[in-house]
C-alpha cells in the first residue's frame, strides 16, 4: 500500500462506541451544514432571508436610550 | 407613577464605561511586559511584578476584563434594541456586572501572587473557575430569556453569534477547567499528558474563535449597519458566515499543536480546516465592508465608522494569516518566534479591540443621548491606534521570522548555526519597536478614557443646567 493510501487506512475493529457516535454525529452536522447552505442559497428563500437586512435600522426610536437607564 | 423604562442601558452603560477604563489598564500593562523584554532591568528582581506573572495578568486584563465588559455591554445593549424588550432579568445583569468584576478583581489579586494554573488563557484557579461558570451561565441565561420574550419574531444575526460565543464558552471553559484542588488556591487538572494539551488548545484556539471573534462579529453585524445607517449587505452571507463558523472553528485547536506529541493526523486536520476558514472568514468580513457599497464617503467624515471599517480590514488580513501560519510547512518556521504574538495582535488591537472601540463610541453617543466631546480627539485615537498597531505586527513579523531562519541555521558541518542568545540579541531593536508601537496604542486609549469620560460628565451636567435655566425663566 502507497504511503498515500496508507494515511487513510482504518482499523474498523478497533472502533469504540465513543469514536462510532463522535463520527456518526460529525458527519451528521455536515451534512445539516451543507443542507442549510443550500436552503440559504436558494433563490427562492432569497426574498425571505434578505428582508431581515435592515432589522437593526427599525428600532429607532430616537429617545429610548436617553430615556432608559 | 412613573412607567417602567422600556430598555434597561444603566447596566449597559456600566459596561461600557468599565471596557474604556480596562482598555487603558490591559494595555498599559501590556506595555510595561513589552518593555520588561526589551529592558530585562525594568524585572526589578521582584516576583510580583516579573514579566511571568504580569504577562498572563495583561492578558486576562485585554482579554477578559475589556473584551469581557465590552461583549456583555454590546449583547445586553443589542438584544434590547433588536427584540424590542427591556432584560428578562435587571437583578441577574447587575449580578452579572458585579460579578464579572468580582473575577477581575480576583485575578489582579492572585496572578501577580503566582497563583495560577498555569493554562494559557484560563490561568485563574479553581474557586475563580467556578465563579466565572456562575456569572457567565447568569449572562447568558438573561440573554436567552430576553429573546424568548421578545416582540419581534426574527432573531437579529447578531444574536446567533452572540448566543453562539455564550454556549460554547460556557463548554468550552468547564471541561478545560476541570480539576482536583488540593488546596484552597491550588489545583492540578484532571487531564495529563497529550490529553491535557489537546484539551487546552481545543479551549485555547476556541476563546480566540468563539469569545474574540463570533462574539465580536455580534458586534460588527450590529453596529456597522448602525453606525453607517445601510443595512447589511447580505443577510444570506451572514447566514452562512456564522454556520461556517460554528461547525469550523471548534477543529483548529490541534494546529497550536504541530510537531509534538499529538497524533500527526490531528494537526493535519487542524491545519486543513484552518485553510478551509478563510472563505467563511474573508465572507464575513467582506459583507461588513460591502455595507458601506454607495456610501464609501461615509469613512471620510465618520471617525467612529472608520474604527469598525478598519477592524474589519484586519480581521480579514489575521484569518487568511492565521491558516498559513497553521499549515505544517510556515508552522515549522513560525512557531515559538515572535511572528506569533504579531499575529495574534494583528488579531487582538487591529480587529478586536478596533471594532469594540467603535461600538462603544457608538453606544456612548446614543445612550447618553449626545455626541463626542471632541471628534478631533476620536480621530486622535484613531490614527494612533492604526499607526500603533501598524508598528507592533511588524516588528514581530521581523523579529519572529529571523528568529525561526537563525533557529533553523546549520553551517557546513550540520552544527547550528546560533546560540540562542544570539537569537536574542537580534531581537532587541524589535522589542523595542514593539513597546513603541504599544505605547502608542495605549496612548489612544487613554484619549478614548478622557474623550469618554468627558462627555458623559457633559452630558449628565446637561439636563441640570436646562432646568436650572428652565427655572429661572
Amino acid at each position: 500500500m502507497s504511503d498515500f493510501l496508507s494515511y487513510f487506512k482504518t482499523n474498523w475493529s478497533a472502533m469504540t462506541v465513543s469514536d462510532w457516535v463522535g463520527t456518526i454525529l460529525t458527519v451528521v452536522i455536515f451534512l445539516l451544514m451543507f443542507g442549510m447552505y443550500f436552503w440559504v442559497l436558494r433563490p427562492k428563500n432569497k426574498e425571505k432571508l434578505e428582508s431581515h437586512r435592515d432589522l437593526p435600522l427599525r428600532d429607532d426610536d430616537i429617545n429610548s436610550e436617553k430615556n432608559d437607564g | 407613577m412613573q412607567a417602567k423604562q422600556q430598555y434597561n442601558f444603566e447596566v449597559v452603560k456600566w459596561f461600557a464605561y468599565m471596557a474604556c477604563v480596562y482598555l487603558v489598564a490591559g494595555t498599559g500593562m501590556g506595555v510595561f511586559i513589552a518593555s520588561q523584554l526589551a529592558w530585562p532591568d525594568l524585572n526589578f528582581d521582584n516576583p510580583y511584578i516579573s514579566f511571568g506573572r504580569l504577562r498572563p495578568l495583561h492578558t486576562n486584563t485585554v482579554i477578559f476584563a475589556f473584551g469581557g465588559s465590552t461583549l456583555m455591554a454590546t449583547a445586553f445593549y443589542v438584544v434590547q434594541r433588536t427584540s424590542g424588550v427591556r432584560l428578562w432579568s435587571d437583578k441577574l445583569a447587575w449580578f452579572t456586572f458585579w460579578g464579572w468584576n468580582l473575577i477581575i478583581l480576583g485575578a489582579i489579586i492572585t496572578l501577580p501572587l503566582g497563583l495560577t494554573q498555569s493554562k494559557e488563557y484560563a490561568e485563574l484557579e479553581w474557586p475563580l473557575d467556578i465563579l466565572i461558570a456562575v456569572v457567565w451561565i447568569a449572562y447568558m441565561f438573561n440573554f436567552i430569556m430576553t429573546l424568548s420574550i421578545r416582540k419581534v419574531s426574527h432573531i437579529y444575526v447578531a444574536n446567533w453569534f452572540f448566543l453562539a460565543m455564550m454556549i460554547m464558552i460556557t463548554y468550552l471553559h468547564v471541561v478545560n477547567s476541570l480539576s482536583i484542588p488540593v488546596s484552597m488556591w491550588k489545583s492540578y487538572s484532571i487531564f495529563s499528558g497529550v490529553q491535557d494539551a489537546m484539551i487546552q488548545w481545543w479551549w485555547g484556539h476556541n476563546a480566540v474563535g468563539f469569545f474574540l471573534t463570533a462574539g465580536f462579529l455580534g458586534i460588527m453585524y450590529y453596529f456597522v449597519p448602525k453606525q453607517a445607517n445601510r443595512p447589511v449587505y447580505s443577510y444570506r452571507l451572514s447566514v452562512i458566515h456564522f454556520w461556517a463558523l460554528v461547525f469550523g472553528y471548534v477543529w483548529l485547536g490541534a494546529h497550536h499543536l504541530q510537531y509534538t506529541a499529538l497524533p500527526d493526523w490531528t494537526g493535519s486536520l487542524g491545519a486543513a480546516i484552518s485553510l478551509a476558514m478563510i472563505i467563511p472568514s474573508w465572507g464575513g468580513a467582506l459583507n461588513g465592508m460591502f455595507t458601506l457599497s454607495g456610501a464609501w464617503d461615509k469613512l471620510r467624515t465618520d471617525y467612529i465608522l472608520r474604527f469598525l471599517i478598519v477592524s474589519l480590514a484586519f480581521y480579514a488580513m489575521s484569518t487568511f494569516e492565521g491558516p498559513v501560519m497553521a499549515s505544517k510547512t510556515v508552522n515549522a518556521l513560525s512557531h515559538y518566534t515572535d511572528w506569533t504574538i504579531g499575529h495574534v495582535h494583528s488579531g487582538a488591537l487591529g480587529w478586536v479591540a478596533m471594532v469594540s472601540v467603535g461600538a462603544l463610541y457608538h453606544m456612548v453617543e446614543r445612550m447618553w443621548g449626545t455626541t463626542m466631546y471632541s471628534v478631533k480627539l476620536v480621530n486622535l485615537h484613531f490614527w494612533m491606534a492604526t499607526i500603533g498597531t501598524a508598528i507592533y505586527i511588524t516588528a514581530m513579523w521581523v523579529s519572529g521570522i529571523m528568529q525561526g531562519l537563525m533557529w533553523r541555521a546549520y553551517d557546513e558541518y550540520g552544527n547550528l548555526a546560533y546560540t540562542f542568545v544570539e537569537s536574542v540579541a537580534q531581537m532587541h531593536p524589535y522589542y523595542a519597536m514593539r513597546a513603541i508601537g504599544g505605547l502608542i496604542f495605549f496612548l489612544g486609549a487613554v484619549i478614548m478614557l478622557f474623550n469618554v469620560t468627558v462627555t458623559i460628565r457633559r452630558a449628565i451636567a446637561k439636563p441640570s443646567a436646562e432646568m436650572a435655566t428652565a427655572a429661572n425663566i
